[in-house]
């Protein structure tokens, strides 16, 4: 009997101590998607108009997961140390459903992360970049978003184009219908920006003088944050998962196990 | 020995013709990176090409003459009957086709000095380096559309495009043509894609992603095998339970009535 009770005691130890860790990491997963959500670098601007923004929609299913993860760990505790087999079918249920959308946030955000290729970003500058005549208001508006993004870039990052400013050079754009070539070869936040925001010297800018225009890509810079974005949602996830799967199967054995 | 001769003789004879063997370059490409544009071809300026022809009494003005390389077929004369240079525009010549057209006029460039290539690291000096040493043709887009313009008009060259350049060193107070380089070699204009072309299919899943959805489907299918497991085996250990209870109850009620009897 008292090696039973001992069985018991270390086993609802053991749940207890598994749902401290799923609340923290509850909390962790709301905090940490909450930052993803509020686009510290501003692209989402970008992925809005390229339609595909479901890693967005990843983090805030994870937002809502990660809370739900926090009272239900609470609800296990109780339910654990008060050996009560209706708190802990309760507990098991919604358990069962808050997995299933944290399943459903990784396998998105690590799936939609996989569409995020350089070629769709060049693809999306070069048709929306300063386009002068748009549909409808949707497009106005993602127009605008992409322009105002693209200049933010460009200008924060000293960069031009997703691989160069050759990018300008190689493909028509909607940029090119309103601007000429001999006068814009690639837009002016391409070219090195003195403090009051005009070129240095136009001509060297224009003839791809080193040192006067701004040579590498963005890529980096558009890809970096949102590859951190992804992973973030994805593996935090996963892990949280792989975790609370344990915690999962120890509950239904020991609710089990529980004597009326 | 006696070909080594004539290989001399022919390379002295022709540093004398030097500015007939001499061709209009593109700039260099270390410092114009680009170049030629979609519009524009960036040469090098006539550095001591002309040298010899040049009298130091008179003043001289170099002309620069650019055709399409369809042209020429048609003509290649930039100068008339009495060796004066034509005066032909972008607009006469339909933009080079028909022949050459005049698209620049600027001074002979200084030989004896020319402009260090190193100076552009300089902000303050990159403007006059450049200007001093390359000459863009294709510059200005809106000579063509302003009435108002008397210059000589640069426009914008046409895409996807060859093209060939000339100079010539003409004698600014009788207008006649002192010296010409021979036609450039063809440089042709860059051509553009559509962006509709652009493949934007991202190619074969990451590893990451194949990680987690598989190893996420096993655990919610052990997960929902659990609950089944957990949940059959409740409902069966109480079943034991109320059977054994039955079987405990029926075993009483059987030892039960047999005092009773007795007691009658």
């Amino acid at each position: 009997m008292a090696k039973s009770n001992n069985g018991v005691r270390i086993l609802q130890g053991l749940l207890v101590f598994g749902n401290v860790v799923i609340g923290m990491c509850g909390i962790a997963l709301t905090a940490e998607c909450i930052f993803f959500v509020s686009d510290p670098h501003g692209l989402y601007p970008l992925l809005e108009a390229t339609e595909n923004d479901d890693i967005y929609a990843a983090a805030w299913i994870g937002i809502f997961v990660g809370f739900a993860l926090f009272a239900l760990s609470i609800l296990g505790i109780i339910g654990v140390i008060k050996s009560s087999r209706t708190l802990l079918l309760v507990y098991i249920i919604l358990m069962l459903i808050t997995y299933a959308f944290e399943m459903a946030s990784c396998i998105t955000a690590a799936t939609h992360r996989d569409f995020l290729t350089p070629n769709l970003f060049l693809k999306q500058m070069l048709e929306r970049y300063e386009k002068s005549e748009t549909e409808n208001n949707n497009d106005k508006w993602m127009t605008e978003g992409v322009t105002k993004t693209w200049n933010k870039l460009m200008l924060q990052n000293q960069c031009c184009g997703v691989r160069g400013p050759s990018d300008w050079q190689e493909y028509t754009s909607a940029f090119r219908i309103t601007h000429n070539d001999a006068d814009f070869p690639w837009p002016r936040n391409c070219c090195v920006l003195d403090a009051q925001g005009s070129p240095v010297n136009l001509d060297g800018c224009k003839l791809g003088v080193p040192g006067y225009y701004n040579s590498n890509g963005c890529y980096d810079a558009i890809s970096g944050p949102m590859n951190t974005h992804a992973w973030g949602v994805a593996w935090f996830g996963f892990a949280i998962l792989c975790w609370t799967f344990c915690v999962l199967l120890g509950t239904m054995f020991y609710w089990s196990r529980i004597e009326y | 020995m006696c070909s080594c001769w004539v290989v001399l003789a022919f390379c002295c004879l022709g540093q004398l013709c030097a500015d007939q063997n001499l061709k209009p370059q593109i700039a260099a490409p270390q410092l114009a990176t680009n170049n030629p544009t979609l519009t524009t071809v960036a040469l090098e300026k006539p550095f001591c090409m002309f040298d010899s022809s040049l009298s130091p009494k008179k003043s001289y003005v170099i002309y620069l003459y650019a055709m399409k390389e369809s042209a020429s077929a048609i003509s290649s004369l930039v100068t008339d009957n009495s060796s004066k240079p034509l005066n032909s525009t972008f607009q006469q010549t339909s933009g080079g086709q028909l022949g050459p057209y005049k698209a620049a006029l600027f001074n002979v460039p200084n030989c004896a000095s020319p402009p260090k290539l190193a100076d552009v690291g300089d902000v303050n000096k990159v403007s006059d380096v450049l200007k001093q040493y390359l000459f863009r043709v294709g510059d200005d887009g809106t000579c063509l559309y302003d009435p108002n313009f008397l210059a000589v008009c640069n426009p914008p060259l046409a895409p996807d495009t060859t093209y060939r350049f000339k100079y010539v060193l003409v004698e600014s107070t009788e207008g006649i043509m002192k010296a010409q380089t021979l036609w450039s070699d063809p440089i042709k204009t860059r051509r553009v894609k559509l962006p509709l072309k652009i493949d934007t299919w991202p190619g074969r899943r990451s590893g990451g992603m194949i990680v987690i959805t598989s190893i996420q489907s096993v655990l919610v299918f052990l997960l929902l095998a659990g609950l089944l497991a957990s949940v059959s085996s409740a409902v069966m250990g109480s079943e034991d339970s109320s059977a054994e209870t039955r079987r405990m109850s029926q075993t009483i009620q059987q030892s039960d009535p047999r005092p009773q009897l007795s007691s009658e």
